[in-house]
């Protein structure tokens, strides 16, 4: 028998000691004596080193077993067509496959496809062959029909997060039971990338029947694990799905995706045995993980950034025509140049984020096949201070600038503002809780903000939104001719090497803007216990659960 | 107009009124809930799309009403940010705040009307000063502050307790004392110095009463003095101390569900706020309102069948 069938408890328990009374006492002195203390523990400096990408750990595991998962946020609705959280991709991971995946080296793979695309018609046909013998968690059968029933459904659904996204596609097509056929308005490359998201998520026919506009309560996809409950705020539970192609290779029982906002609550959690892994751990919970015996790290660089936004022509709101801001910020690009050579990018990673990120001047990842390797100018106060009077502006040119209320952002804020204050800017901060700052971005209610992108592997998914003229999410109100030639020539170029040339030339046409300033390439740190082996953590951050399961043989 | 159609009838207008405010106030709060949904890509199409299938574009007073037609027939709307059914997450997380309140409540009254009466009968002796200094560190000890000490000693350094989490009784009630433990001494614990306290000065006072000298010169023993006549009238006030802080009970909820990660009234809510998920909070504070307006008017129909003279106090 592969499985074991017990209940939830047979999480393996935590160890426990039965140290004698007095040795426990003095135990418990000692921690209350350092939780008094625990105020300064984030101060600390970090007694160990990450080390290199990590993204799995290879030793054999046993069959059966519960994984608790603890996710940063709670997730919005568990249907693909509405799904807008970074989180909730993680919980798709393991419940519902696409027809594209990514790998380790952040290249996308067929999944439920059987193979790569191929396209014909100068790029407006893309023509996808799926993997037989595939069924849905209900048992429904997924074959061009399910996949045309989903894609028509990501675009036509009312308030479908997909609907913008698969905008090139003007009709979705089975060709007999196992081929797709997509027709597009014009070449868009893109495309595969989409596809290895929720666009590419294809949903039982059956259960979108059933349940319509309710699914969110009943999601039914293909995947290792499929939904058994959900409890708002607290947790996602998935069991073995026995229907899944590859069910054979599937060792854990169950999954449990717990919502623990706190960073230190993650890691106390990590620490009693009560969750087994912590998603997207800030460097100092990973600091303190380090030195933990019973934990293991996995860390992949990011796809994402943090930057900051200038708000030079937002003044109708994002996707409105740019208009004209007065303050010398948005008016001259001398001045932001200066903002931009005030900055030091590698302190800023020392200070604000412990060593554990990577400085960065640009919207494509390094490790990636795009990206451009250019060197981030180093900090230049004199040069900085030349632009100001260059510019004529009365010094401290004043800035506000707008951070989310996160103890990260206020460090980043405060870095920032002590920065710049040197080259002669005066930095205001204003911290603003997450629904209201998106809210003044997205109305150009703002001079400066902070911005966190979790990233997209195909590199317009990084940039076309955020910089081209109109663009949903280009809250700064760029609208640069060339940036929006380059854009559109980027979508419609197939091949690496010619893609490679164009993204080079768009992002230093973009900093050229000095509109969005990259700072910092995150990575993503995933603490785990030895217990855990199999997890796969890439460049996505999505955490992969089909072939994680409990070392054999001990840690 | 007769005693108890008075009270049904102010008890509706109540509920009307807390709903209106709840409506306004929720949509007062800065942030636009569409923005909000549409998260990491927020295109103006899918934000268009979203206040148009949740209605958003409507004016307030036809929201106002299509939402009171549906709450009337017990639908509470679904969720904004989860797509599911409010009633179902609101049903969801209350057996968790309840029980949690009523241990919390439970323990305070045990450990506080306890100690309470070892200070006042021991006063002035080693006991008393003891018992004086753990409740003043009870009133002055932040709760997320305990909170962490408590998880750092309890779950991490001795695996005794959950460091966070929920398990019903029904499904393991060991589990489930497991992950109550440590929220309960965190709620409760507030809340059992400020019943010491009282129990303390109530039961002094009582102790030097006459009708205690007169037991006691009747040759009652102590235990009988102090526990049938002493305790006994002090406990009124005590009563009433802790009819006073239940609101304190259930805004300290809010925290300790917060700090253990429980799936109660409080995280519900504090989640619904901050993902402007309107149908959620309407639905927590409307569930609750009325819960308490028809326990405050069953208790006082309850009144009028025991005291004829307060349902006929309006006809004198």
């Amino acid at each position: 028998m592969r499985q074991r069938t017990s209940g939830p408890s047979d999480r393996p328990p935590p160890t426990r000691h039965r140290p004698r009374v007095a040795a426990l006492a003095a135990r418990v002195l000692c921690v209350l004596v350092v939780a008094a203390t625990a105020g300064c523990a984030s101060l600390a400096s970090p007694t160990a080193e990450v080390g290199a990408d990590r993204m799995t750990d290879p030793r054999p595991v046993r069959d059966g077993g519960t994984l608790a998962i603890a996710l940063k946020s709670d997730p919005d609705k568990l249907d693909p067509s509405l799904a807008s959280t970074a989180v909730g991709r993680t919980v798709f991971a393991a419940m519902c496959e696409k027809l594209y995946d990514v790998d380790a080296r952040d290249r996308f793979v067929p999944q439920l496809a059987a193979a790569p695309p191929t396209t014909s018609d100068g790029g407006r046909t893309v023509t996808i062959r799926l993997r037989h013998g595939v069924r849905f968690a209900d048992g429904t059968r997924m074959d061009a029909k399910a996949v045309k029933t989903s894609l028509d459904r990501h675009r036509t659904l009312p308030g479908s997060v997909r609907a913008s996204e698969l905008k090139p596609v003007t009709s979705v097509q089975a060709v007999g039971d196992d081929t797709v056929r997509l027709r597009l308005k014009k070449p868009y490359v893109p495309l595969l990338a989409l596809l290895a998201d929720r666009a590419g998520m294809v949903m039982s026919p059956t259960a979108l029947k059933r349940y319509g506009n309710g699914f969110a309560s009943h999601p039914t996809c293909v995947g290792p694990f499929r939904y058994a409950e959900r409890v708002v705020g607290d947790r996602i539970v998935l069991d073995k799905d026995p229907n899944y192609y590859d069910a054979d290779s599937v060792h854990l029982r169950r999954v449990i995706y717990r919502t623990i906002t706190d960073g230190n609550v993650r890691l106390a959690n990590l620490q009693s045995g009560d969750i087994q892994v912590g998603d997207q751990m800030d460097p100092v919970q990973v600091g303190r993980a380090l030195t933990e015996p019973g934990l293991q790290l996995f860390n992949s660089p990011s796809l994402g950034y943090y930057g900051l936004t200038l708000n030079i022509g937002n003044t109708e709101g994002a996707g409105a025509p740019p208009g004209r801001i007065d303050t010398p910020i948005a008016r001259d690009v001398r001045v932001r140049e200066a903002f931009d050579l005030s900055l030091d990018r590698a302190l800023i990673n020392t200070i604000v984020f412990q060593d554990r990120y990577r400085p960065t001047c640009g919207p494509l990842p390094s490790g990636t096949p795009y990206a451009t390797g250019a060197r981030c100018p180093a900090r230049d106060l004199a040069k900085a201070k030349r632009l100001l009077k260059a510019a004529k502006v009365t010094t401290p040119v004043r800035v506000r600038l707008q951070i989310s209320t996160t103890p990260e952002d206020n460090r980043l804020g405060q870095v920032i503002q002590a920065m710049a204050k040197e080259a002669g800017f005066a930095v205001s901060l204003a911290p603003t809780e997450f629904a209201t700052g998106l809210e003044h971005s997205r109305a150009g209610d703002f001079q400066a903000a902070t911005t966190n992108w979790s990233g997209r592997l195909d590199p317009a998914g990084n940039i076309d939104v955020f910089a081209g003229t109109g663009g949903a999410q280009n809250y700064g109100g760029l609208s640069d001719p060339a940036i929006d030639r380059l854009i559109a020539e980027g979508g419609a170029t197939a091949g690496k090497a010619a893609r490679q040339k164009i993204y080079a030339r768009l992002v230093e046409r973009i900093r050229a803007q000095h509109t969005v300033l990259y700072l910092i390439q995150p990575t993503n740190y995933v603490s785990v216990t030895k217990k855990v082996a199999g997890l796969k953590v890439f460049g996505d951050g999505l955490i992969r659960v089909k072939d994680a399961g409990y070392a054999t043989g001990g840690n | 107009m007769s005693y108890p159609i008075r009270r049904v009838g102010e008890s509706l207008i109540t509920l009307f009124l807390v709903s209106v405010v709840v409506f306004a106030g929720v949509r007062a709060l800065p942030g636009d809930t569409a923005t909000a949904l549409a998260g990491e890509e927020p295109t103006p199409e899918a934000i268009a799309q979203i206040r148009a299938s949740y209605g958003l574009d409507d004016n307030l007073v036809v929201q106002y009403v299509r939402y009171v037609r549906h709450a009337a027939t017990g639908d509470l709307g679904v969720s904004s940010r989860t797509g599911l059914p409010v009633l179902d997450s609101v049903l969801e997380a209350l057996p968790v705040t309840l029980e949690l309140s009523a241990l919390a409540l439970l323990l305070a009254v045990v450990v506080g009307v306890g100690a309470g009466v070892v200070a006042a009968v021991r006063r002035g002796k080693p006991e008393e000063w003891l018992v004086n200094a753990v409740a003043l560190l009870g009133l002055s000890v932040p709760a997320f502050w305990l909170g962490i000490v408590l998880v750092l000693a309890f779950a991490i350094a001795l695996p005794v307790f959950a460091a966070s989490g929920f398990v019903p009784f029904g499904v393991d009630p060991m589990e489930n004392l497991r992950h109550m433990v440590l929220p309960v001494i965190v709620l409760g614990s507030g809340l059992a110095a400020v019943v010491m306290r009282q129990t303390r000065a109530a039961m002094l006072g009582s102790l030097s009463a006459d009708y205690v000298r007169t037991a006691r010169a009747k040759g009652l023993s102590s235990r009988q003095v102090i526990m049938g006549h002493a305790l006994r009238n002090s406990l009124v006030t005590v009563v009433t101390v802790l009819g006073l802080q239940l609101g304190h009970l259930i805004s300290g909820a809010v925290v300790t569900e917060q700090i253990f990660v429980l799936p109660g009234f409080g995280k519900l809510t504090i989640d619904a706020v901050f993902s402007r998920d309107y149908a959620m909070v309407q639905g927590v504070v409307l569930f609750t309102s009325a819960a308490y307006i028809l326990v405050n008017l069953l208790v006082d129909l309850a009144y009028s069948v025991i005291d004829p003279r307060i349902r006929l106090g309006g006809a004198q």
